[in-house]
């Protein structure tokens, strides 16, 4: 166990010593400045008055650092989220094998298992932490915006959750959880990608599978008569995170939804494993 | 010390390796030549665990690599032709990365082994800035850190300048001198492998054409360049005695053919014998004869 943290350290500081891996950083930053900055605008602001003053609460009690931090994480990993995590785990194995790197890293007294082992950890690790660091910087972003003060209004429409939270310690304590769980959501993007990774393919042509085969999903999951069968979409599985924020509670759904995309990631790793496993590299 | 047992390996169904056995002693340098595409680098792959054969095995110090890949592999070190480390990060800190996979990083050894191959200066750097040298310095401080008995060479000297190769070449002979290391040598470098190799073995088109003593070579057969006129009597004389002309004035006899006995027959035989002296068959006459015509891709191979 010692020697599989101090590889899987060495494994993080690839990770973390690569210049484009900041650059992500950077860039989300941005992307959460700009989302900020949109729902600053006055006729962002008219349409959350409109949907909270229809529902009965009160736009002054609801328009908070909490309420904006939701819709900026929920929006950012959407639209940046899913490109940026497929295309660090589509790399993480395509690359070093593309380069070279792992043929002197195969040619030493370790099992293929345990390398990819480290680098799915790894790339587990990145992704939930990522998530968390666009959660904090986020909210940071809007109380240095709105302020400290307000509670949590959450909508989501495809998923029927509507919920407000008055008290700021139970809005931001479901924030948290919903963070940590768009943070597992995003690991079975980042697990595609991986599985893909594992191939004998270029590394965007990993990242490229892994988004058409969500984008595939997504798309399939919006025709109609696709939803009775919506729980056996990846992405409508990822999106359960959000029932986390409804006031009633259900561990049992979410605990459901995570066991089905835990059972998708095992089989993915061992599929990617399976590949990988079969290759030959040849010097 | 390594021991290829039967190696049999094709890709898509085209042969790259027809069973190939050889064995490499402990302590020696063994050359393994042949052009291009003829199956050295398939024939270290498997050896390194990297290739799955299709047939036979690979031993290095006694324990198969097919059946105990992580044992058989704590015995070996290994250097590609173009090194790839983490560009964006220093020569320590891939040393340290590579040898986690090893069992473990020992700062005081690596700092010994990184002097040893020249590199205590520059090792702070990132490997972006490194010239193919250093990369290659770096490679055998990689390839040497956990302390291997086995030493596999694939074209290491590919790329580097001529005193680039003096130093590795050099480098290499101490390592076994000193430490009694065993080397596998691949490459296309004919004068490099003639310099450092005890013995060769070649392999044409997938297949073992030639493993033998690099010293016994020169003795195998006689080679005799000859200026005799006419040419078609000194021929016919060349036959006699079973020789084959190589171009070049140059006619190879069996072994044990006497040189002196031709020249009695060239003369006997009414031929104005201008020259007949042996000429030393040298790796690449023997390369040449038993690997034929290079691939078209072969264009690396010494002329």
């Amino acid at each position: 166990m010692r020697l599989f943290l101090y590889q899987l350290r060495g494994e993080l500081k690839k990770l973390f010593s690569r210049r484009r891996t900041y650059i992500g950083y950077v860039v989300f930053l941005l992307f959460e400045a700009v989302l900020l900055l949109v729902f600053q605008l006055e006729h962002s602001k008219e349409e959350m008055a409109e949907l909270l003053t229809e529902n009965g609460l009160a736009f002054g009690d609801y328009y908070s650092s909490l309420t904006v931090t939701y819709w900026v994480m929920g929006f950012s990993m959407f639209m940046l989220g899913s490109i940026y995590f497929a295309l660090v785990a589509g790399d993480i194995v395509a690359k070093e094998s593309e380069d070279g790197n792992l043929r002197l890293v195969l040619v030493r007294p370790v099992s293929r298992l345990r390398v990819l082992l480290l680098k799915y950890v790894a790339v587990i690790i990145f992704t939930v932490t990522f998530v968390i660091f666009v959660g904090i910087t986020g909210y940071i972003m809007s109380v240095i915006a709105l302020g400290f003060e307000g509670g949590l209004f959450v909508w989501n429409y495809e998923m029927k959750v509507f919920a407000a939270y008055p008290d700021w310690g139970e809005g931001a304590g479901r924030l948290v959880m919903a963070a940590l769980l768009i943070g597992v959501s995003m690991c079975t993007l980042s697990t595609i990608a991986f599985a893909f990774s594992c191939l004998k393919i270029k590394p965007a042509a990993a990242t490229i599978l892994a988004l058409s085969v969500l984008f595939v999903d997504f798309v399939l999951l919006r025709f109609p008569f696709m939803q009775s069968y919506r729980d056996l979409f990846v992405t409508h599985r990822m999106s359960n995170w959000v029932y986390v924020l409804e006031n009633n509670l259900s561990w049992a759904k979410i605990g459901e939804s995570y066991a089905f995309l835990g059972g998708l990631n095992v089989t993915l790793f061992v599929a990617g494993w399976m590949a990988f496993q079969l290759r030959d590299f040849k010097t | 010390m390594l021991e290829v047992d039967g190696l049999r390996k094709s890709f898509g169904g085209k042969p790259a390796l027809q069973d190939v056995s050889f064995a490499v002693r402990e302590g020696e340098i063994f050359g393994l030549l042949g052009h291009n595409g003829a199956g050295k680098s398939t024939a270290l792959g498997i050896i390194l665990g990297i290739v799955e054969p299709n047939a036979g095995e690979a031993r290095i110090a006694g324990v198969s690599v097919q059946r105990n890949r992580r044992v058989a592999l704590r015995h070996a070190g290994a250097i590609f032709e173009s090194p790839a480390f983490y560009e964006y990060m220093s020569g320590w800190d891939n040393l340290k990365i590579l040898m986690s996979y090893s069992g473990g990083f020992d700062a005081a050894a690596a700092r010994e082994v990184v002097a040893e191959v020249g590199l205590a200066d520059r090792i702070g750097s990132k490997v972006g800035a490194y010239s193919h040298g250093m990369r290659q310095r770096l490679a055998l401080a990689q390839a040497l850190l956990p302390t291997p008995k086995v030493l596999l060479l694939d074209e290491p000297t590919d790329g580097l300048d001529p005193e680039g190769i003096k130093w590795f070449r050099d480098f290499i002979l101490k390592l076994r001198d000193d430490r009694g290391m065993t080397v596998l040598f691949n490459s296309h470098l004919l004068p490099e492998v003639e310099q450092m190799c005890d013995r060769v073995a070649i392999i044409r088109q997938g297949q073992l054409v030639y493993d033998g003593d690099l010293a016994g070579i020169a003795e195998e057969r006689l080679v005799l360049r000859i200026d005799a006129e006419p040419l078609n009597q000194a021929q016919a004389v060349f036959r006699q005695f079973g020789g084959e002309e190589a171009g070049d004035g140059r006619v190879v006899f069996p072994e044990g053919t006497d040189a002196a006995a031709i020249a009695k027959a060239l003369v006997e035989a009414g031929t104005a014998l201008r020259e007949l002296r042996p000429v030393r068959r040298s790796l690449e006459d023997v390369y040449l004869e038993v690997s034929g015509s290079p691939e078209p891709e072969g264009g690396r191979s010494q002329p």
